[in-house]
Formats: structure tokens, C-alpha cells, sequence
């Protein structure tokens, strides 16, 4: 008898627990939920903005559009002429992008692999690089670059971009290859590969996760890229895409819908990589920030 | 012997492209600027050397105190924003269900969108007219709390700093879910033995094993947010009235547009030296009584 009592205490007390466990996990659920909405939401404002009229877009500006225009961004793409503007963007992120991972691994290549009296002076001038804020930089590189003539040329952004990006792809790439096994480039020594081989044939094969790592994160930088282009690119047929979105923002500041499409155009490319390499990005950019 | 010389030949001949891109492009600036600091230079006209004058102006300008104190409240935002937030979010997802993967990805998302469109966007939140931050204050009836956040003097610096929290929760996020990842089963179970559950777990056993990690996400979330620029000068450009002037905007300001090259290359000078203090301060106070290594 008493010791059914006991079960039962114990019972109840248990189902306490139980429906305490639901109540908070019902309650974490709903928090993640709604900020997770709120991270989302100014993207998901932004897309949905930029199929409206901008007279919808005025009366209702946050309900879903009455009736799906792609006019928006028709016009946005001739009136900011950012086809050109793609152009542009494509052909400094493509070439900056092959440059960081070319120069990175090379540099790498020689760091993990030889010993030499100014590594340590090499390595530290890169840690001060990453310490350096880059618009400190902006005054004495454009007035070099006017110097040099360099102003206005796809290279005032693919030199710039590369070299700010090197520290973090260096480091990254060196880690990599400095946990791949000696023996191997020593067997490839042996079967007659000099430097250059064991570089090309061995190195750079074996580093590609590293490399790719580098690639995504180089090509999301250079792409959303704002303040090199602002400074060293006056020449409306070399506009990159972010700048193509700063004419919305003062000549047709008051046509919000298209504004609203012509940054859609801009962020879309962005977040279809985001997509597809999320995992990589992600730790791309958690070991690039830990290690700057 | 010949071995050696061609061993060093080929290192320099490896080494010298990159050395001499970086060395061009991100050290020789910093020498440069603060040579030129010492020039009265509009850009076209030769400049003249003034010596100290530029400097001194840069430190006797009130402008100037005022940008540094911005920053310092962005620097702020950042730390007691990004990094409080990300780690409760992170004591929440330590599963890896797909409604977790999702919460993950949707705060990282912002990391990879434009700065030029995170400002515009915000710009348009605060919109005083159909932004939907006065609208949704107006449906709460909340009205008299309504009002022009980016232009308004006594908030604009607060308002301009959320979109820049939201912009980075994402990594910090990810270095604390892979540090609790960290944390051995072995401990959790022996806390759960003794006796120690939720709250007490985590102030007596979580959150002492992740102090390493905290300390180096505050140190480069003080060194990340020195580097915010883009989002507030698309959102205001430093105004109205240079009320939301940052040494960034500052320096753009004196160089880009009245074209006093010499003053906006002191100004430079001053944002290295900035930078520097306090991420050595940010370094050396959390460096203390610190016997481990990055905890990830």
C-alpha cells in the first residue's frame, strides 16, 4: 500500500517534469523560430518589394504583391546598366579570385615546406597586414595608383583586392599543406620531380579543399566589395555592381520597387553560392576571421 | 653548394611576386600617409610641408573626438550585441536537426550580402514614411515613439549600429556551437550525476570550459566592428550634421570631398594608431590569467 503511494508520488512529479520539458522546449522552439524570421526578414522584404509597383509598394508595403511584376527589374538592369555592371564585377572577381589562390599556394608552397632566415619577418609582415583597417589605406593608395596611372583600370581593384585577401589565404593554405605528409613530396623528388613538379604536380592537387576554401571566400569579398570601387573607379563603363547601386540611391531614390529589384539583381549570385556552399563558407570564414 | 644557391634562387623567385604586391599595396600605404601627414596637399598642387599642423588639427577638431566616440559605441554595439546574442542562440543549437541547420544558416545568411545593400535595405527599415520599424511601433500603439532614426540626433548612432550587429552574429555563432561541440560528453554526464542540471550546468560547467573562446570572440568581434564602414556611410554618409561621423567617414569626408589630402592622410595615420591601441588593450586585457590557446 504505502509503496504504491511512493510510485505514485513519483509518477506525478516525473509527468511535472515532463510537461516542464515541453513547456521550455516548446518555448526555445518558437524563440529560434521568430529570430530566425528576423534575421531573414529585411532579404525576404527586399524580394518581395521588388515585384510590385511602386504604388503597391507605397499603399502595402509589406504584404505580399498583388500582382507579380518583373518589370522592375527589367528596368533596373537598362536604367543602371547593370548588365555591364556584371561584366565588370565578373571580370574583377574571376581574375582576383585566380590571382589570391595562384599567389596563396605558391606562398604557401615555399612557407610549409623550406626554411629560411626571413620567414618569421615574412609572416609577421602579414599579421600586421590583417591588423591594418583597409579605408586607412584608401588616401595614399589613390594617390599612388593616380601617380602610376592606375586609376579607372580593372587593376586599381584586382590588385588592391589581392593583396588585402592574402594573409588569410596564405595562412589558410599554409596549415593545409603543412599537414600533408614530407614523404610524399620526398618520393616525388626521387622519381625526379624538381620544386616546380612537386609544386604542380603534387602540392597543388592535394591542396584544392584549401584552395577552394579561399576561392569561395576571395570571390564573396570581391564581389560585394564597396569602398576600392567607390574611391578608384570613376569611369561609368568599369562601375562594379555595388556602385551600380549607389546611383538608386541618390537619382531615383524615390522609385523604391526598382531600387529594391536592382539589389536583388546584385545579392542573387551572392546566395545561390550560399546555397550550394554553405558548410565551406561558413568555415571559410570562421577560420579567415580566427586566424585574422 | 649549387644546390643551396638554386634552393634560394627559386624561394626568392616564388616569394617575390606576392612580397612585392603586399608590400605595395598594404604596407607602403601606412608609411606614406603618415609622411604626407605632414603636407598641406590638395591633391593637384605640389605639396608643402606644414610639419605638425595637420596632426594638431586632427586632434584639436571636436569632429574628430566625436567619430572616435562613435566608433567606440559601434565597437560596443558589436561586443555586447554579436557576442551575448550568439552565444545564447548557440546553448540553444547544439542539436543538428534540419530546423537547427535552418536557425544556423538564416543568422549566417547576412555574411554574405552586399554592405552597399545591408545599408540601403536598413535605410529603408527606418524609412520614416514606410519603413517598418515606425509601422510596427504604430500597430503596438506605440506612436509617440515613432520617428526619424537615421536623421534623429539623440538615437541615429544607436540605430545605424543594429544593422551592423545584425550583419555579424554569424561567425561568432558558429566558433561558440563548434566550442560547445567541444566540450566532452565525460564532463557533461559527471554534472549530471552530481546533481547539476540547466542553469546550474551551464554557469558551473558550460560556460567555464568555453571562457577561453568567449575571450578570443571578443577580441575579434573589437577588431572586426573597427573595420564597419560601408553600412553606415551608405545609411547617412556620416550626417546629419556629421552626428554620425566615424574616423572612416571622417577621413572619406576631408579627402573625397574637400580634397585636403594631407589633412585626410593625418586622419589615416590616426585610424592605424586607433586600431592598434585598442586592439593591443583588447589583446592584453583578455589575455590575463589566460593559460590555454584559441579554444576551437
Amino acid at each position: 500500500m504505502e509503496q504504491h503511494i511512493v510510485s505514485k508520488k513519483h509518477a506525478s512529479s516525473h509527468t511535472v517534469l515532463r510537461i516542464k520539458n515541453m513547456v521550455f522546449k516548446f518555448l526555445k522552439t518558437v524563440f529560434l523560430l521568430v529570430f530566425s524570421l528576423l534575421m531573414i526578414y529585411p532579404l525576404y522584404w527586399l524580394a518581395i518589394s521588388s515585384f510590385k509597383t511602386t504604388e503597391e509598394f507605397f499603399r502595402f508595403p509589406y504584404s505580399l504583391p498583388n500582382e507579380w511584376t518583373f518589370d522592375n527589374f527589367t528596368r533596373a538592369w537598362e536604367l543602371a546598366d547593370m548588365g555591364t555592371a556584371m561584366i565588370n564585377s565578373t571580370i574583377v572577381t574571376v581574375v582576383g579570385t585566380a590571382l589570391t589562390v595562384f599567389l596563396g599556394a605558391l606562398t604557401a608552397y615555399v612557407l610549409s615546406r623550406f626554411t629560411f632566415r626571413l620567414k618569421g619577418l615574412v609572416m609577421l609582415l602579414f599579421v600586421i597586414g590583417m591588423l591594418i583597417p583597409i579605408h586607412s589605406t584608401l588616401v595614399p593608395l589613390f594617390s599612388i595608383m593616380n601617380e602610376v596611372g592606375m586609376l579607372n583600370t580593372y587593376l586599381a581593384l584586382i590588385l588592391p583586392y589581392t593583396a588585402f585577401e592574402l594573409p588569410i589565404s596564405v595562412f589558410l593554405i599554409t596549415a593545409y599543406m603543412s599537414s600533408i605528409p614530407k614523404e610524399i613530396d620526398e618520393a616525388a623528388v626521387i622519381d625526379g620531380s624538381g620544386y616546380w613538379g612537386v609544386f604542380f604536380r603534387m602540392m597543388l592537387p592535394m591542396s584544392v579543399p584549401a584552395m577552394s576554401t579561399v576561392a569561395i571566400l576571395a570571390f564573396l569579398r570581391y564581389w560585394n566589395e564597396y569602398v576600392f570601387a567607390l574611391v578608384f573607379i570613376n569611369d561609368t563603363s568599369l562601375k562594379t555592381l555595388p556602385l551600380s547601386l549607389s546611383i538608386f540611391s541618390d537619382g531615383y531614390s524615390t522609385d523604391y520597387a526598382l531600387t529594391m529589384a536592382a539589389m536583388a539583381i546584385a545579392v542573387i549570385p551572392t546566395i545561390v553560392m550560399y546555397v550550394f556552399f554553405q558548410e565551406q563558407i561558413m568555415k571559410g570564414m570562421v577560420a579567415g576571421s580566427v586566424k585574422g | 653548394m649549387q644546390n643551396i644557391l638554386r634552393v634560394k634562387y627559386l624561394l626568392a623567385l616564388t616569394l617575390l611576386p606576392t612580397l612585392l604586391l603586399y608590400t605595395f599595396i598594404v604596407i607602403v600605404p601606412i608609411i606614406w600617409s603618415s609622411y604626407y601627414g605632414f603636407f598641406k596637399w590638395s591633391g593637384m598642387n605640389e605639396p608643402s610641408f606644414i610639419g605638425w599642423s595637420n596632426y594638431m588639427e586632427v586632434v584639436n577638431d571636436p569632429i574628430f573626438w566625436r567619430a572616435l566616440k562613435n566608433n567606440l559605441i559601434i565597437v560596443a554595439a558589436s561586443v555586447f550585441g554579436q557576442v551575448p546574442i550568439a552565444l545564447i542562440l548557440a546553448l540553444m543549437l547544439r542539436k543538428t536537426s534540419l530546423f537547427q541547420k535552418f536557425v544556423r544558416s538564416a543568422v549566417f545568411l547576412p555574411m554574405v550580402i552586399s554592405t552597399v545593400v545591408v545599408g540601403l535595405i536598413w535605410g529603408y527599415i527606418y524609412n520614416p514614411e514606410f519603413g517598418i520599424v515606425n509601422a510596427f511601433l504604430e500597430t503596438v500603439g506605440l506612436e509617440t515613439w515613432t520617428r526619424a532614426w537615421l536623421s534623429d540626433r539623440s538615437v541615429n548612432m544607436y540605430a545605424v549600429a543594429i544593422p551592423i550587429i545584425w550583419n555579424y552574429i554569424g561567425p561568432y555563432l558558429i566558433i561558440f556551437i563548434a566550442a560547445i561541440q567541444n566540450v566532452p560528453n565525460e564532463i557533461e554526464d559527471a554534472a549530471k550525476i552530481d546533481g547539476a542540471n540547466g542553469l546550474k550546468k551551464l554557469i558551473y560547467v558550460t560556460l567555464p570550459m568555453m571562457w577561453t573562446t568567449i575571450k578570443v570572440a571578443v577580441v575579434l568581434c573589437i577588431s572586426g566592428s573597427l573595420k564597419a564602414f560601408d553600412q553606415v556611410f551608405v545609411m547617412t554618409g556620416g550626417g546629419p550634421a556629421q552626428s554620425t561621423e566615424l574616423l572612416a567617414t571622417y577621413m572619406y569626408n576631408n579627402t573625397f570631398v574637400i580634397y585636403r589630402y594631407g589633412f585626410g592622410s593625418a586622419i589615416s595615420t590616426m585610424i592605424v594608431i586607433v586600431s592598434l591601441v585598442l586592439i593591443l588593450f583588447s589583446q592584453v586585457i583578455m589575455k590575463r590569467k589566460d593559460e590555454g590557446g584559441i579554444g576551437i
